[in-house]
């Protein structure tokens, strides 16, 4: 079974049984789960969701972390949405500005990163705090409300059947970084990167290039999710990003990524934002007791690793070595 | 040499003036300080600065922590105190956790008072002025029962969206809410909570609306954060069948209000709380007392309450909510010294 | 104070190398350009803010750095063995609720019930690196789902109350000053890390940790019981998170579910800042006990200072970012400085 081997053996392999035990297991339970409505909020929380993770993603590709990608999103956000209301720039430019301002902040970490010869996850941690304080100093903590009808209803139309347009960029970009990592020079010297620094130096991979390319890379993804989600809230609130912290880590390692750098998959990443999406929906529509939710949440997220990591040892077993 | 020296002798006369407790000569200094950066204290600032004019004060700063976090809360209140600030306006972090920081900030002889929120009896606030968020949410879900059965009759239910569970204000308002159906015979079928995030908001309200929007007649939210998402998932969704009435004064809100897609909200008196707060304060550290028999109203959490207003907004006076708060807080004011306060 | 593996391995007394050398390698360590960099922002603090000496400025200082430090030594006893350990907070803050249920629900004398917290604490992170050996997953997944499961558990039990009727010893240990200005909250962290140097440069146990984390096999092949080092790190790292989190309880005087923030997120940045600032390699093998305290200790001190500045209200995060950045590239100056001096 030669080709059944090499699917089982694909990065993404492990990711997609759980979704589809997960997705089975719920439908079960409540038919209504993969109705059309449900579907497209699920898809509406993965467009923003999977730019998150991808932005954690290419850090993590090159062996450090990012810790900024909040602060990056929230500050693109406020400038996206406050370019509109204060300045009344037309969404597209808004959109540019913002998504400038998120490629000059991962720009500059990757900068710092690279002179100051510290650890990305110091100079993240800095640098998180300067860009949400940015933040703060412009809005003081209100939000901005000037987001223009066209950029709301862009937020909720649909493509077609229950596919929002939101998921329009996220699956370009997620093609992009898939063609990147696979067919470009850049994305084979940021695996390289982060597989062996010393080894791509040697092999002539200009460290500094690469590791500013992808921090700007990881500025530029979150400042987009940022704008989406303005799109998707209609409100550009300075509170956006505070909490992705965790999910910006949780999918790519779900996925099965490495943290020490060198191997990343766009799939698998994708099928991990998916899992967390399809437990928080379950939590939802079970109508859990609120205080229980979070125990259930976290016993979920160790059940679907656990299942990956069991499927790992038995099927590679057993056809791995076929 | 001499400006090393000045700010040494600075530095000593302050560190000296830290072991004298109350210093009721010089001017007030007073600090309203807030859990953390949020838009409902945004009148804070504006009713200070009102405040140290109408009333002579040295200053009546907003000072905000740099997170909901209470530690950087009570970090900041210890520093405000070593700047020289000699009363203290505080939305508690905690009702409980809080307690401790004001016990020091009184300890130094300055008067302390909640504002918005209260602290946990026994605490050395003079008196809470705040939002009887109980009453508030109760009097939301009975609004919100009124234009559902105006709709029709038959069996009504309805969801219920709030802020964190770690916040124990939130069991008093599911409380109130499910207190309130009760007594109409309305079922509340989901309470979602914890979703003070506007992205877990958003993507919780749509995935419960998504699956589960033909089985309710109504929402009630009593947090700032889901009621905007709740408002603007209704706008999407269109059409009128499901009613809501939501809480405070975000804009998002009021439009929807404006356009017959929300009902109507609970809007709450910050400015009030604020600029009231500043005077009674003041006037504690001139001399005056609580009085032994004053009317205070008792919450879950405090025997010395005082209701900053809290009033139900829709399309009929959406426009002039904030003339309705200047005369809620008019109304206090005129009274107060009398009512409370024993001057010499 | 650095200890790592190979230090560890070395038998070779500090003595005998010479004495220009080791001058060398202690003028380029971490733990002194932090302390260079603690003084310098100190003597800059004092010079431009009233108050940044005064007693009452230090003691809080103290109080706030000993939370800080605790929780950053709880991150790097994890971060030794190459993993981390995201449910800290929930795990400090389930220990302080026990505590409190022991004394207020069961009725326990408050040393047993501190030792009963503690005791969870521990075998909280016994469960945390039981689950890492046993499923051979990465322990940033196994502890951010048990982040949700123990905070999860802790609401559930408390259901948001707080436990605040503790005996006088928890809130005089808040307020007690020692010589006016020491809290006695940052004299039980410091003895803390003296114990944990102790463990990590004199006991056979320290050295398996590091050696353990640096390289596995190569440890097991030594004769070190990798899987059971492992979990003894998880052990201590509870333990750790459950001293900050009772030390967190003397302070506000209440044992409260929210003192850690939702999830107990509040400490994970502060809980990397430590160590990472102090020199503890993430990668595991390598950590510094002193760097850990140093480091907590300058960013507790950048914020205090800042707040006293009086920078504007909602600037004061982007100072405290910009004057880390400038700490992180003044130490790297003086090391390239130095290096060129030595070589030359």
């Amino acid at each position: 079974m030669p080709s059944l081997t090499r699917f089982v053996r694909t990065d993404w392999f492990g990711p997609l049984l759980a979704c589809i035990v997960a997705i089975a297991i719920i439908q079960s339970v409540s038919p209504t789960f993969l109705s059309l409505a449900n579907i497209q909020v699920l898809l509406l929380a993965l467009a923003v969701n999977a730019l998150i993770a991808f932005s954690q993603m290419i850090i993590i590709a090159i062996g450090q972390m990012n810790l900024s990608v909040g602060a990056i999103g929230g500050l693109a956000a406020i400038a996206f949405a406050g370019a509109m209301e204060v300045w009344g720039l037309p969404a597209p430019l808004a959109a540019l500005f913002g998504l400038i301002i998120g490629l000059a902040c991962g720009a500059l970490n990757g900068l710092l990163v690279r002179i100051s010869g510290m650890s990305a996850f110091v100079i993240t941690l800095a640098t998180l705090s300067i860009y949400k304080g940015v933040n703060l100093g412009i809005t003081e903590a209100q939000a901005f409300y000037g987001v223009p009808q066209a950029v709301k209803a862009f937020g909720s139309a649909v493509i077609a059947g229950p596919v929002p347009w939101l998921v329009a960029p996220t699956a370009l970009v997620a093609v992009w970084l898939w063609f990147m990592l696979r067919r470009q020079p850049v994305g084979r010297f940021i695996l390289a990167v982060g597989g062996n620094e010393h080894a791509a130096e040697l092999s002539g991979v200009s460290i500094a290039r690469t590791v500013v390319t992808a921090h700007a890379i990881s500025g530029l993804l979150a400042a987009l999710a940022g704008i989406l989600l303005v799109a998707r809230l209609g409100v550009g609130q300075p509170s956006i990003g505070d909490d992705w912290l965790i999910l910006s880590f949780a999918a790519p390692v779900i996925g099965g990524a490495v943290l020490s750098g060198g191997s990343v998959s766009v799939a698998a990443t994708l099928l991990g934002v998916v899992i967390v999406a399809i437990i928080t929906q379950a939590l939802v529509l079970f109508s859990i007791d609120p205080y229980l939710t979070q125990v259930i949440l976290g016993g979920l997220i160790l059940a679907a690793v656990s299942f990956n990591r069991l499927r790992e040892s038995r099927f590679i077993g057993r056809f791995g070595r076929a | 040499m001499q400006k090393t020296s000045s700010y040494f002798a600075a530095a000593l006369i302050a560190g000296l003036s830290f072991g004298t407790p109350s210093i009721a000569a010089d001017d007030s200094r007073i600090a309203l300080v807030p859990g953390g950066p949020h838009p409902y204290f945004g009148a804070w600032a504006q009713a200070g600065e009102d405040a140290a004019r109408d009333f002579g004060l040295a200053g009546a700063d907003y000072r905000v922590p740099q997170k909901w976090e209470l530690s950087q809360q009570n970090q900041l209140l210890e520093s405000l105190l070593s700047q020289g600030y000699n009363a203290f306006l505080i939305f508690p972090g905690d009702p409980v956790g809080s307690v401790s920081t004001a016990e020091e900030l009184s300890g130094f002889g300055a008067p302390v008072m909640a504002g918005g929120g209260c602290f946990k009896d026994p605490s050395p606030a003079a008196l809470c002025l705040g939002t009887d968020t109980g009453a508030s949410a109760y009097e939301g879900t009975r609004k919100l029962i009124e234009a559902m059965k105006a709709k029709g009759d038959g069996p009504k239910r309805i969801a219920h969206f709030t802020g964190f569970l770690s916040d124990p204000n939130t069991q008093l308002r599911i409380d109130a809410v499910n207190r309130a159906a009760e007594e109409e015979g309305v079922e509340v079928v989901q309470t979602i909570a914890d979703i003070d995030a506007p992205e877990a908001a958003e993507e919780k309200i749509n995935a419960y609306l998504a699956a589960h929007s033909g089985d309710i007649d109504g929402i009630v939210t009593t947090a700032w954060v889901p009621a905007v998402a709740a408002a603007e998932a209704l706008r999407q969704m269109g059409g009128d069948r499901i009613d809501m009435v939501g809480i405070d004064h975000d804009e998002a809100v009021l439009k929807a209000i404006k356009d017959g897609i929300v009902d109507g909200t609970m809007i709450q008196n910050p400015y009030g709380q604020a600029y009231i707060g500043a005077y009674v304060l003041d006037r504690l550290r001139s001399g005056c007392t609580i009085k032994a028999d004053a009317p205070f109203k008792s919450n879950a959490l405090t025997d010395r309450f005082v209701d900053s207003g809290t009033a139900y907004v829709d399309a009929s006076n959406a426009d002039s909510y904030i003339e309705t708060m200047r005369g809620e807080t008019k109304a206090i004011m005129d009274g107060f010294e009398a009512t409370y306060l024993d001057c010499q | 104070m650095t200890d790592s593996a190979s230090s560890a391995m070395d038998t070779r007394p500090a003595s005998r190398l010479s004495s220009r050398s080791s001058l060398r390698l202690f003028l380029l360590s971490n733990e002194f350009g932090l302390l260079v960099l603690i003084i310098v922002f100190a003597a800059l603090f004092h010079g431009l803010a009233n108050g940044f000496l005064s007693p009452f400025n230090l003691f809080a200082l103290g109080r706030n750095a000993a939370v800080n430090i605790l929780i950053g030594l709880s991150m790097m006893t994890v971060l030794a063995t190459g993993g981390l350990n995201l449910a800290i907070g929930a795990m400090g803050v389930a220990a302080a609720m026990a505590c409190g249920w022991l004394i207020e629900g069961a009725g326990l004398a408050w040393p047993l019930a501190v030792l009963g917290g503690l005791a969870l604490g521990a075998g909280l992170g016994v469960t945390n690196g039981w689950m890492v050996v046993k499923t051979g997953l990465h322990s940033f997944i196994i502890t951010l789902a048990t982040m949700s499961i123990f905070f999860g558990a802790m609401i559930f039990l408390s259901q948001g109350e707080s436990y605040r009727a503790l005996p006088a010893v928890f809130s005089d240990l808040g307020r007690a000053r020692v010589f006016t200005f020491v809290s006695p909250m940052f004299l039980i962290a410091v003895g803390t890390a003296l114990v944990l140097s102790v463990l990590y440069r004199y006991t056979v146990q320290g050295r398996e940790m590091l050696a353990a984390g640096a390289r596995p096999e190569a440890a097991e092949m030594s004769g070190v019981r990798v899987e059971r080092t492992v979990i003894a790190c998880h052990m201590l790292s509870g333990l750790l998170a459950a001293l900050a989190a009772l030390l967190l309880t003397a302070r506000n005087g209440a044992a409260i579910p929210s003192m850690a923030g939702q999830l107990g997120q509040d400490w994970l940045l502060p809980a990397f800042l430590g160590p990472v600032l102090g020199g503890t390699l993430l990668q595991g093998g390598k950590v510094s006990v002193l760097g850990t305290c140093l480091g907590a200790f300058l960013v507790t001190m950048l914020t205090s200072g800042l707040l006293l500045m009086q920078v504007g209200a909602f600037w004061v995060q982007s100072f405290l970012g910009i004057l880390l950045l400038l700490a992180v590239m003044i130490d790297k100056g003086r090391r390239s400085y130095l290096r060129r001096r030595n070589l030359a």
